[in-house]
């Protein structure tokens, strides 16, 4: 009888323990309600391919390390899922295989140029008010921000053509759905030659459940693609460490090109 | 020892360090990634910034004279990655010995890292050296 007390007891104190372990994050939400998307976001950027060893006296392996799998290396070429491309109207295959085959020729973020949207990938922080949400980036192109208000009214003081878009964000449930316009036509959406019209629209859709945020894009033009283009979602986690002053890009590179090697830009 | 099969394994890597084109990064379209040089120097300039981070290194020779290596690495992000500063990368101006892989172009003074070993033992390994005879033997 004891015995069975005192095992009830263990295995009651093990459910308490599991019941603990497996409570999902909450997700914080803002006075007004919405979902608080505010934090500092971890996407891979584009590097999750990368594996450094950390070894003894302060060393670092980064690429060709002992047992480490080649797919690791930067640049290698990797397994996986096929790339993620938009498909253009007949008229335009062509140009766009053409920029793609001379990437370094043409690309405008091997110039340090912005790297426009989508291709700029989800935000890397994002600081909430219940009037607006503000998407913080450290690029490899350089630091860039955009700014989503919440009211339609909202007006800005130059709405002239831009890298980012000028966006505007409202909420459907608990998702924020961000609508993004006035694109100039000088950024591509891939690495791969993927030109765009003015006529560019993007749409993003972030939620957060705990301390995930899921983003997807969705980009539209008219003039150019045949058809919607639905990106793969993307998985945002959050972290504490703040990221420091964001590097200045200072393209020194090109000149010493001898070929067309395409350049892969992982974001 | 060599077995057949490190043979093999030499001869993949080889093929691997060789590949062109496609989906590469463009270090193949700048420098000989088949080829490595070797040099020992101190570190004089460290630029932290994208593309690509530059290091470069004094080199003197018997005579006193000194040449600077300019030599380009990877993107800020994956230094951060790997656990890098621009601290870790200057080495406090001790000798550094570095493998490294020449430009296509000719460039005199220009590569791309592989390896840095500091005098304190320190090592930061950026690629396989496809000089490095012992990758044959594992």
């Amino acid at each position: 009888m004891k015995s069975k007390i005192v095992l009830s007891g263990v295995l009651s104190l093990c459910m308490a323990m599991l019941s603990w372990a497996a409570a999902p994050v909450s997700t914080p939400r803002m006075a007004n309600g919405h979902p608080d998307l505010s934090g500092i976001w971890e996407n891979g950027g584009g590097i999750d391919f990368l594996k450094p060893q950390k070894l003894a006296n302060g060393s670092v392996c980064i690429a060709g390390c002992a047992g480490a799998d080649p797919a690791s290396a930067p640049g290698a070429v990797r397994p996986g899922l096929p790339p993620d491309r938009p498909r253009y109207k007949p008229q335009f295959q062509a140009r766009v295989a053409e920029l793609a085959a001379k990437q370094v020729q043409f690309d405008p973020v091997l110039r340090c140029r912005p790297p426009g949207l989508p291709r700029i990938g989800p935000p890397d922080k994002i600081v909430q008010s219940n009037r607006e949400v503000v998407f913080l980036y450290e690029d490899v192109s350089g630091p860039f921000f955009r700014v989503v208000p919440l009211d339609p009214k909202a007006t800005r003081n130059d709405d002239s053509e831009t890298w980012l878009g000028n966006a505007l964000g409202r909420w459907e449930g608990d998702t924020l759905v961000v609508d993004s316009r006035n694109f100039n036509d000088e950024s591509w959406l891939t690495d791969d030659g993927a030109i765009h019209s003015k006529q560019l629209q993007v749409t993003e859709r972030l939620r957060r459940v705990g301390d995930v945020i899921e983003y997807q894009a969705t980009v539209v033009d008219p003039v150019m693609l045949a058809e919607p283009w639905v990106l793969r979602p993307r998985r945002l986690t959050r972290t504490d460490i703040e990221f420091g002053e964001p590097a200045p890009c200072i393209e020194q590179d090109l000149q010493h090109m001898v070929d067309d090697t395409h350049h892969t830009n992982p974001r | 020892m060599s077995t057949p099969l490190s043979g093999l394994r030499h001869a993949a890597l080889m093929a691997l360090l060789a590949l062109p084109a496609a989906a590469h990064h463009s270090v193949a379209g700048q420098f000989d990634v088949t080829r490595t040089v070797k040099f020992a120097g101190t570190v004089s300039r460290v630029d932290w910034i994208n593309p690509h981070t530059y290091i470069y290194v004094d080199v003197t020779d018997a005579e006193g004279k000194v040449t600077v290596w300019k030599l380009e690495s990877l993107p800020v992000a994956m230094m951060r990655k790997a656990g890098l500063s621009r601290q870790d990368i200057q080495g406090d101006g001790k000798r550094v010995e570095v493998v490294a892989n020449p430009a296509r172009n000719g460039t005199a003074g220009l590569g791309y890292i592989v390896n840095l070993r500091y005098a304190d033992g320190r090592n930061f390994q950026f690629g396989r050296d496809p000089s490095d005879k012992s990758a044959a033997t594992e």
